[in-house]
């Protein structure tokens, strides 16, 4: 269960340092990051309530939150896991044996890319390019990235996570 | 060993902060600017050093400057883009990571010669953590009275602030940028007008790169004629070249773009050559966008001049033999990769990027993703090959903006320089999947198309 959609005093407070820094009247240029917040809040997800609350707090119509949120890729509107890995597949990680990390990932949790586990734990999506051609196959989880992934790596960040997990229980 | 004039202080222990890169010699190029330039001096400064957009562009950064239009009472802004999102290019990254001041302080002084009191860095969503490292670098600066108002006494008031993308390659795309800053999906408008016409919120802004705006900091330090100096012809500066794929060295390095390319990778200062013994294939030199290169055009030109690289040299030649220096993004094939499945990777790619708002990309991309795959999978029928030059021929230069070009030309330099490795594919369909075809060819003669 989502508790009510509303933002701690707190984070009002950030929402309304975000909005000064748009010209005045251009509070929609706020969007962006008010979506990063209300996601992270939120949990992990942009429900048709969460993006009515950002409309609400930018005095904008809810379409215009609406297709912004199903334009840009780090925006889920679906639920999601607690942890999602996003790994890399664009060329440079290709080559690097990105499909392999994948494949790897798939067969250990258990889903194909586009799905969450039973448990609600992880996510599995690929993402194109991410900017850490170099330190590839790689990807993301959460605000970080993780570079330079083996299946030994995979193993131990699945580890990670369920300890973590487990710890947040 | 080449000059360096961005990252030479990258690695000095504790550079991240304020007074560590204040005493190796900070923010001296916004006290020189805001206490003894005018706005049109820095300009000029600019135009003299040659510096071009090292966003992939590479239009003449002073150039960009001077078109800025000065309305009376409407404010002007200064956008920096940091959306780096090109495959295999991850310069920017580096230097926001490691050096953040520097980007901030060719921020200060590039708002001031361009009057822009309200600047925004727009950072790709994805760099999560990097807003966190130019938060704190600003607020450094502004406490220490390089930012905020009234900078230094002289007047000039100047804030900087960070505005996270979302995951999408086309905001890289200036005026998509722009669409995105004020809260909208990427879609490109239409120039003109221009950004620096008319851009964010209505108004005269001017987009650069990060990489442009840190090399704003030597060329007012040191003067721009200096900083023509170094490097060859129109390539002047440095260059942060971002090099990726099968290499011993994958990592940023900097330039001075006199050296050939040869040298780049396989010299152990940068690529440190190609690992396990394995030949060079090809190269795809400046960020996926641009053609791809078998090894024998990539280290000659077509005339068997040596290949440098420099924005000339790498684009001597023009598609027909030759590539483009583009945003730096070095991304080095070994022997046992394959042309098809790696072109299909990057159409995939823009596939995925494509905005949607032009038919020829929408449909294009997703249509030449299809045919790619059945190709790479054993299942095309040679046609396919010219069905695929068709449709990239029909995108290029038929879209808004530059995405649909960029979707085009490493479809067409693929099938220009291996289209006997597509024609393979149809002939040798189950061999193909577990080898690779025609190393030796690609590495040898010189192969010009007709």
């Amino acid at each position: 269960m989502i508790d009510m959609v509303q933002f701690s005093e707190d984070k009002l407070a950030k929402v309304n340092e975000i909005i000064a820094r748009y010209p005045e009247g251009k509070q929609k240029s706020a969007l962006l990051p008010l979506l990063h917040l209300a996601q992270e809040n939120f949990g992990g997800w942009l429900s048709a309530e969460t993006m009515d609350y950002v409309a609400s707090l930018l005095q904008i119509e809810p379409i215009e939150v609406y297709e912004v949120a199903t334009f840009y890729s780090m925006y889920h509107t679906k639920p999601v896991g607690k942890y999602v890995f996003e790994v890399c597949q664009t060329g440079p990680c290709m080559l690097n044996g990105s499909d392999h990390i994948i494949a790897y990932i798939s067969q250990t949790l258990g889903i194909k890319p586009g799905e969450t586990t039973a448990d609600g734990l992880f996510t599995l999506k690929t993402a194109e390019c991410l900017g850490a051609c170099g330190y590839a196959p790689m990807m993301q989880l959460g605000k970080h990235y993780r570079e330079h992934l083996t299946k030994e790596k995979v193993d131990s960040i699945i580890a990670e996570c369920r300890t973590a997990a487990a710890a947040n229980n | 060993m080449g000059r360096k004039l961005l990252l030479e202080k990258a690695h000095v222990e504790g550079i991240r902060y304020f007074d560590v890169y204040r005493r190796e010699g900070g923010y001296r190029s916004v006290e020189k600017a805001l206490k003894t330039m005018t706005q049109d001096e820095i300009v000029e400064e600019v135009k003299k050093s040659g510096l071009r957009g090292r966003g992939g562009a590479g239009f003449p950064a002073g150039m960009k400057w001077g078109f800025i239009a000065k309305p009376e009472g409407v404010p002007r802004h200064l956008v920096c883009n940091a959306d780096e999102s090109e495959p295999g290019t991850f310069k920017d990254r580096y230097l926001m990571e490691f050096i953040p001041h520097l980007l901030i302080e060719g921020l200060i002084v590039a708002s001031y010669a361009l009057g822009s009191h309200d600047t925004y860095i727009y950072i790709r969503g994805e760099y999560a953590w990097i807003p966190d490292i130019l938060e704190q670098a600003i607020a450094e600066a502004k406490a220490n009275g390089f930012l905020g108002k009234n900078i230094l006494g002289t007047g000039f008031d100047c804030e900087i602030y960070v505005h996270r993308g979302a995951g999408a390659y086309i905001c890289g795309e200036e005026t998509a940028l722009i669409e995105s800053l004020e809260g909208k999906r990427g879609n490109p408008r239409i120039k003109p007008p221009f950004p620096a016409i008319k851009g964010a919120w209505g108004r005269p802004t001017v987009v650069n790169n990060v990489e442009t705006l840190a090399a704003v900091v030597p060329i007012i330090n040191e003067g721009g004629e200096e900083f023509a100096k170094i490097g060859v012809g129109k390539s002047t500066g440095t260059k942060l070249i971002s090099a990726c794929g099968n290499i011993n060295k994958p990592g940023v390095y900097e330039i001075d773009m006199t050296i050939s390319v040869e040298e780049f990778i396989y010299s152990d200062e940068y690529c440190g050559g190609i690992p396990n013994g394995k030949r060079l294939k090809a190269c795809i030199p400046g960020g996926s966008s641009v053609p791809i290169l078998p090894a024998n055009l990539l280290l000659k030109t077509a005339k068997g001049e040596t290949r440098y690289m420099n924005y000339e040299s790498l684009s001597d030649g023009g598609f027909a033999t030759g590539s483009m220096m583009g945003s730096g993004g070095f991304i080095v094939l070994d022997e046992d990769q394959c042309v098809v499945r790696n072109t299909y990777s990057l159409a995939r790619f823009y596939r995925h990027e494509s905005c949607g708002q032009c038919s020829p990309c929408r449909e294009g991309t997703g249509w030449m993703e299809k045919v790619l795959l059945r190709l790479e999978k054993g299942e095309g029928k040679i046609s396919d090959i010219d069905l695929l030059w068709d449709i990239q021929s029909k995108i290029e230069g038929n879209t808004i903006c530059p995405l649909g070009d960029a979707a085009s030309w490493p479809v067409a330099a693929a099938i220009r320089h291996f289209r006997d490795e597509f024609e393979w594919h149809v002939t040798h369909a189950a061999e193909a999947q577990t080898r690779n075809y025609g190393l030796a060819h690609y590495a040898d003669a010189i192969h010009v198309p007709v």
